[in-house]
């Protein structure tokens, strides 16, 4: 009965006894925002067009439940192709920050991970059959091949990157995503070229890669002390 | 701060890896895409022997009947005047699933035109090749390839009273790479 009375009460002197503890508000609550660089490439890009919306929900000091939800449209071309992929994807993981911050402020220097699944359509515009052997002079061109709907892909997703308060619950972040794609389906004779969501494929193998430039907004919910001994050392 | 300049130049080094050429954008040389026709000669007298033609020298004919340039193999190693045992020949061909023909003009002893002994003349004749082209993916920077199913062979005797092809057979109908002859002919 007395003995974790007496650890309680040992742990309390320890807290008020340190001289040099500090405490600071940190805010918990959700993040929503959305992906700037998209939307630029939509109006630069004739043969894209795309959003993203994201949100994080600060679980600890450090864990955040994070996600994206975005639609794109792209046109591939090539000398011997021409494709367009369009659908939807949903993104959801968690976010690691592992930075120390100053002060209250509430900077990320993160670690994410997500799994991915997207839903879409790739359509076959155009084809130019391959002939290294010109002599006919006549090359053969075929439109509207294919229309290939209903295609999934499924996909995990670890990226690295920062998210700045650049204004009072304003934040700027940017972020690179390197991907491994787990499964997908694929149109009859032929391949995706492009998966919303996951960005281009390789001929090397399920790899992607993916970049955001994203702005988002912190809606706080309630606060939390954040303290810190002898500035470094964390209490939580 | 610091920690922030280094995640910047981790994201901005990798931002450079997505924009840049990659390599799957080029159509390997070496990739198998739309075979030529592999005709290879053999010896009318002994089915089992090769048997090289003389000087020879190919023209594709369209169909209004017109002769078109030589043939060259590529710009290294000519077809023309070259004296061969195997000749490998492009197919003309329009839409998938519907078949297409390809006539060729073989000349042997291509050289006896142009020598000074009036008693000796090169000798034409005329194939025909028959064929359904398919279309098959090969990969993102080559596209598709033709493939063709079906292939026939005609030697064309039109009035010809010296033919020097005695036979043509069909050795394989599909043609899908250059590894092997499709068609041989017997001189």
């Amino acid at each position: 009965m007395l003995a974790p009375l007496a650890s309680f009460s040992q742990e309390d002197t320890t807290e008020t006894t340190e001289s040099d503890t500090l405490v600071y508000k940190q805010k918990y609550g959700l993040r929503v925002g959305a992906d700037i660089s998209k939307l630029v490439r939509s109006f630069v890009d004739d043969d894209y067009s795309g959003f993203e919306l994201n949100a994080d929900y600060r679980l600890t000091h450090q864990w955040y439940l994070a996600g994206e939800i975005g639609n794109e449209e792209k046109t591939t071309i090539n000398d011997y192709l021409t494709t367009t992929a369009k659908g939807s994807y949903f993104k959801a993981g968690v976010d690691y920050n592992m930075y120390q911050n100053w002060l209250d402020m509430q900077n990320m220097i993160y670690f994410g991970f997500r799994l991915g699944v997207s839903t879409f359509s790739q359509n076959l515009d155009e084809l130019t059959v391959y002939n290294s052997n010109p002599y006919w002079n006549n090359p053969i061109s075929a439109s509207n091949v294919s229309d290939s709907k209903g295609l999934t892909a499924i996909w995990g997703e670890i990226m690295i990157g920062i998210k700045a308060e650049v204004l009072n619950n304003l934040y700027m972040g940017l972020n690179v995503q390197l991907k491994g794609l787990v499964s997908q389906t694929e149109p009859g004779s032929f391949e995706n070229l492009y998966i919303p969501g996951f960005g281009r494929t390789y001929d090397s193998g399920g790899f992607g890669i993916g970049f955001g430039y994203n702005i988002s907004y912190s809606i706080p919910i309630y606060k939390k002390d954040k303290k810190i001994i002898k500035e470094k050392n964390e209490d939580e | 701060m610091t920690y922030f300049k280094y995640t910047l130049l981790v994201i901005a080094a990798i931002s450079l890896l997505v924009f840049s050429c990659e390599k799957d954008d080029i159509c390997a040389e070496t990739t198998s895409t739309t075979p030529r026709v592999i005709i290879t000669f053999y010896d009318v007298n002994n089915p089992e022997d090769l048997k090289e033609v003389d000087a020879l020298s190919i023209q594709g004919i369209d169909t209004d009947g017109n002769v078109l340039e030589d043939l060259v193999e590529d710009s290294t190693t000519s077809l023309l005047y070259s004296t061969s045992d195997s000749i490998a020949l492009p197919l003309n061909f329009n839409e998938e699933g519907i078949t297409a023909v390809s006539r060729f003009r073989i000349t042997k002893n291509t050289d006896y035109d142009s020598d000074d002994d009036d008693t000796t003349a090169s000798n034409s004749d005329v194939i025909e090749i028959t064929y359904t082209p398919e279309f098959i993916y090969v990969s993102r920077a080559c596209g598709y390839k033709a493939i063709f199913e079906g292939t026939e062979v005609d030697r064309i005797e039109e009035d010809d009273d010296d033919l020097w092809i005695i036979n043509v057979i069909t050795e394989n109908t599909t043609i899908e790479n250059e590894d092997e002859a499709h068609i041989y002919i017997y001189h």
